[in-house]
């Protein structure tokens, strides 16, 4: 064989190496963009699903059942005569995740309520200790002490959450708190003396400890249902729902 | 220790061992990645309210990260452990332990008292319980190191990645010769050279 028929034979194989690689390279490009795609595709398709399957909140507007304020300082939510079961909400108004709670599922613990299927037992409590985190909860759950209860109690007690002050940042002013009541629709005339005055900040703060030390709470929000903690299940709406559908009383 | 191996040809076993290293590191962050993933999936509210918690990154943000987090490291755990797109599932998750790295660091620096939430819960921590910051960066920073390695050597063995043949660094392995002769000026002596080597 020549020398110049070698090098074209050479050249030849050159090329053929080349296009071998090429294809490789296209082949290797084409599953690599497949993979990425899918994984993409995986991701969105999980949140979705997990989103929309342990949803937020129901948005629920209707009728809300009986609210009033016991003896110890609780406040309950029920349709007269149900008893059974008993959900225990222990939130603090300065508690970030007692809002998201109450942003999450309030919705539907109201509906339930209504609906008869449960006897709700809210307890505000004072949690923190640190300031100024301890005197913004402390002067909002002091004012919601003024109010005895109904629709304008809920009104208040949402906007509250609604309007918790940023942490580490001073809150929840009393002028602020006269206006929400008012908002809320309370109409009784002593209420914002009640509110500016702040009397009931002492046995709001008995009220707490003693609550804390009966119900064992060591932090906020502690969702009970009949007596047992519900952890993650009361922060997603459906199986809330369900947990109190079948806690039932036979 | 990559230097070193090319530098002086290592000894057979460790440059056999080295795919291992690599595998073994795959599988403690994908173990990780999927565990704190997981834990984070009891509840998308507490898992906006770990991010939240920060207090770093907008309420609108913070609630897509809420969301996307905990799946995008259960993806990535699952992407290490078959070894598919090693180099990057673990730049990405690189990118993660630098963020909760970051994350954790500022919330020390700004005095926050929260649960870093890495492994579920988050959030402010009740009055009394001191978070304790040191040992979660130092964590994480091994993370990061382990990350850091399998981006380097990726993609180790028992991977999807060479069974689909994703792997450059294979087809270097493949053909040293090839490309050195293309710029060969003596074409010729150098492929003389290589069937001796073939032998």
């Amino acid at each position: 064989m020549g020398n110049a028929a070698r090098r074209a034979t050479r050249e030849k194989i050159r090329l053929q190496r080349e296009q071998e690689r090429k294809r490789e390279r296209r082949r290797r490009q084409v599953t690599i963009t497949l993979s990425v795609v899918g994984v993409v595709v995986l991701i969105v398709a999980m949140v979705a699903i997990w989103q929309s399957t342990r949803n937020r909140s129901e948005g629920y507007a209707g009728e809300l059942a009986p609210i009033s304020r016991t003896a110890e300082g609780d406040v309950v939510m029920a349709q007269p005569g149900v008893n059974a079961p008993v959900l225990d909400i222990y939130e603090d108004f300065q508690c970030p995740a007692c809002k998201a709670f109450e942003e999450t599922s309030g919705d539907t613990i109201k509906r339930l309520a209504a609906q008869g299927k449960v006897k709700v037992v809210y307890h505000p409590i004072v949690l923190f200790t640190q300031e100024p985190l301890k005197s913004n909860s402390l002067r909002a759950s002091t004012a919601l002490r003024c109010v005895p209860g109904g629709r304008p109690w809920m009104a208040l007690h949402d906007r509250l959450f609604k309007e918790q002050p940023r942490e580490g940042t001073v809150g929840f002013s009393v002028d602020d708190l006269v206006a929400w009541g008012k908002e809320a629709g309370v109409t009784d005339a002593n209420f914002e003396s009640c509110v500016r005055g702040q009397q009931g900040a002492s046995e709001q703060l008995n009220y707490s400890s003693r609550t804390m030390q009966s119900a064992k709470i060591q932090g906020t929000p502690t969702v009970k249902l009949d007596g047992q903690e519900l952890g993650d299940t009361a922060f997603v709406p459906g199986e809330l729902e369900s947990a109190v559908l079948e806690a039932q009383p036979k | 220790m990559t230097t070193q191996s090319s530098a002086t040809a290592p000894l057979p076993t460790a440059r056999a061992a080295l795919p291992w290293v690599t595998t073994a590191a795959r599988l403690v962050l994908a173990g990780v990645l999927i565990v704190a993933g997981w834990s984070k999936m009891g509840a998308p509210a507490l898992s906006i309210e770990a991010v939240k918690a920060y207090q770093l990154l907008p309420t609108a943000v913070a609630e897509i990260v809420g969301y996307v987090l905990p799946i995008l490291e259960i993806v990535i755990g699952l992407l290490l452990v078959v070894g598919l797109l090693t180099r990057m599932a673990a730049i990405v998750t690189a990118v993660l332990m630098c963020a909760f790295i970051v994350g954790i660091a500022s919330a020390w620096a700004r005095g926050l008292n929260i649960d870093c939430g890495c492994f579920g819960g988050g959030g402010a921590l009740p009055p009394g319980q001191k978070a304790n910051y040191l040992p979660e960066i130092l964590r994480d920073v091994g993370f990061l190191a382990l990350a850091a390695w399998v981006a380097v050597r990726p993609p180790g063995r028992l991977a999807l990645d060479s069974a689909l043949g994703l792997t450059p660094v294979a087809e270097e392995d493949q053909s040293p010769y090839r490309d050195a002769s293309d710029e060969d000026d003596d074409p010729e002596a150098h492929e003389e050279r290589n069937r001796e080597k073939d032998d």
